[in-house]
């Protein structure tokens, strides 16, 4: 069984995967659309304000999920939420830097046992080193006993 | 009621419901747009290959949903984080509903907390999650 601390201290706040955007704007369009987006910002590339929706970089996956030599636990991992912090409007025709690293780890005991909680951050920069948005992943891992 | 400023807004207030278009010809737009076109999330059959009982709805798109709600009820929020947690799998082509109700007013600084579900014809809770909205 790994021990929790150790992995934060090893791994927490620490870059693995960096990956570069493009923002097309037909598909923030139909991004928008598909959600039921109807607020001219987001589905109409003539409005003065035109700009990805808030979700929008929720989508951007990292090129890893997790650092090269974290551990396995045994069981499968579940998309268990998303969260998003907008900073700065996405325009379209921009390319966005993402850099991702572990942002939380923690676990929770259930009646089946140990789940793991992995709390990937996504940070994206603009060409000019802005930083837009953060995109956090949750990942749960029920795991197996070793027994 | 459209909804522009803080003063607008009640501790409380439902918003308006609605009734995101779980299709999975919208889905596959969707995920078209997103670039995340993996067959449990277009084909009912490939889906059930997986062992799903059909194609699931992305979470993102759930998010999606919810961000869009907000913007339905006040089209110039703007949304300063948003937290969802995938509770149980929202299914492609089953109606869901959307629920809002806001949970904190903040007026000095134009700050709303709005919690969001999303659930099923059953009333089962899909989705849930928790929006910080700005009114300027």
């Amino acid at each position: 069984m790994e021990d929790v601390e150790t992995l934060r201290e090893k791994y927490l706040n620490l870059d693995y995967d960096e990956k570069t955007f493009e923002v097309d704007q037909d598909k923030i369009i139909a991004y928008a659309k598909a959600c039921g987006e109807i607020a001219p910002r987001f589905t109409d590339p003539t409005h003065a304000d035109f700009q990805a929706p808030p979700t929008f970089p929720s989508s951007l996956m990292a090129g890893r999920h997790l650092p090269e030599d974290f551990p396995r636990f045994g069981g499968i991992g579940m998309d268990a939420g998303k969260a998003v912090e907008p900073m700065l409007p996405i325009r379209p025709g921009v390319q966005l830097k993402g850099r991702t690293h572990l942002h939380d780890i923690y676990t929770k005991t259930g009646r089946s046992g140990r789940m793991i909680f992995l709390v990937s951050r996504m940070e994206l920069y603009d060409p000019e080193g802005k930083h837009v948005a953060n995109a956090d992943t949750s990942t749960v891992i029920r795991e197996r006993s070793s027994e | 009621m459209t909804v522009s400023t803080i003063q607008d807004v009640e501790f409380g207030e439902e918003l308006p419901a609605f009734k995101p278009d779980t299709s999975l010809e919208n889905v596959r737009i969707f995920v078209a747009a997103a670039g995340w076109g993996a067959a449990r999330f277009t084909d009912h059959e490939a889906a059930r290959k997986e062992g799903l009982p059909g194609a699931l709805v992305p979470g993102i798109m759930s998010q999606g949903f919810l961000a869009a709600m907000i913007h339905q009820w006040a089209s110039d929020a703007r949304i300063v984080k948003i937290d969802t947690v995938f509770r149980a799998p929202v299914m492609v082509d089953q109606p869901h509903y959307i629920t809002g109700i806001v949970t904190d007013i903040n007026a000095e600084d134009s700050y709303v907390e709005i919690d969001l579900t999303v659930s099923n014809e059953a009333g089962e809770t899909r989705v849930f999650g928790t929006a910080t909205v700005n009114l300027a």
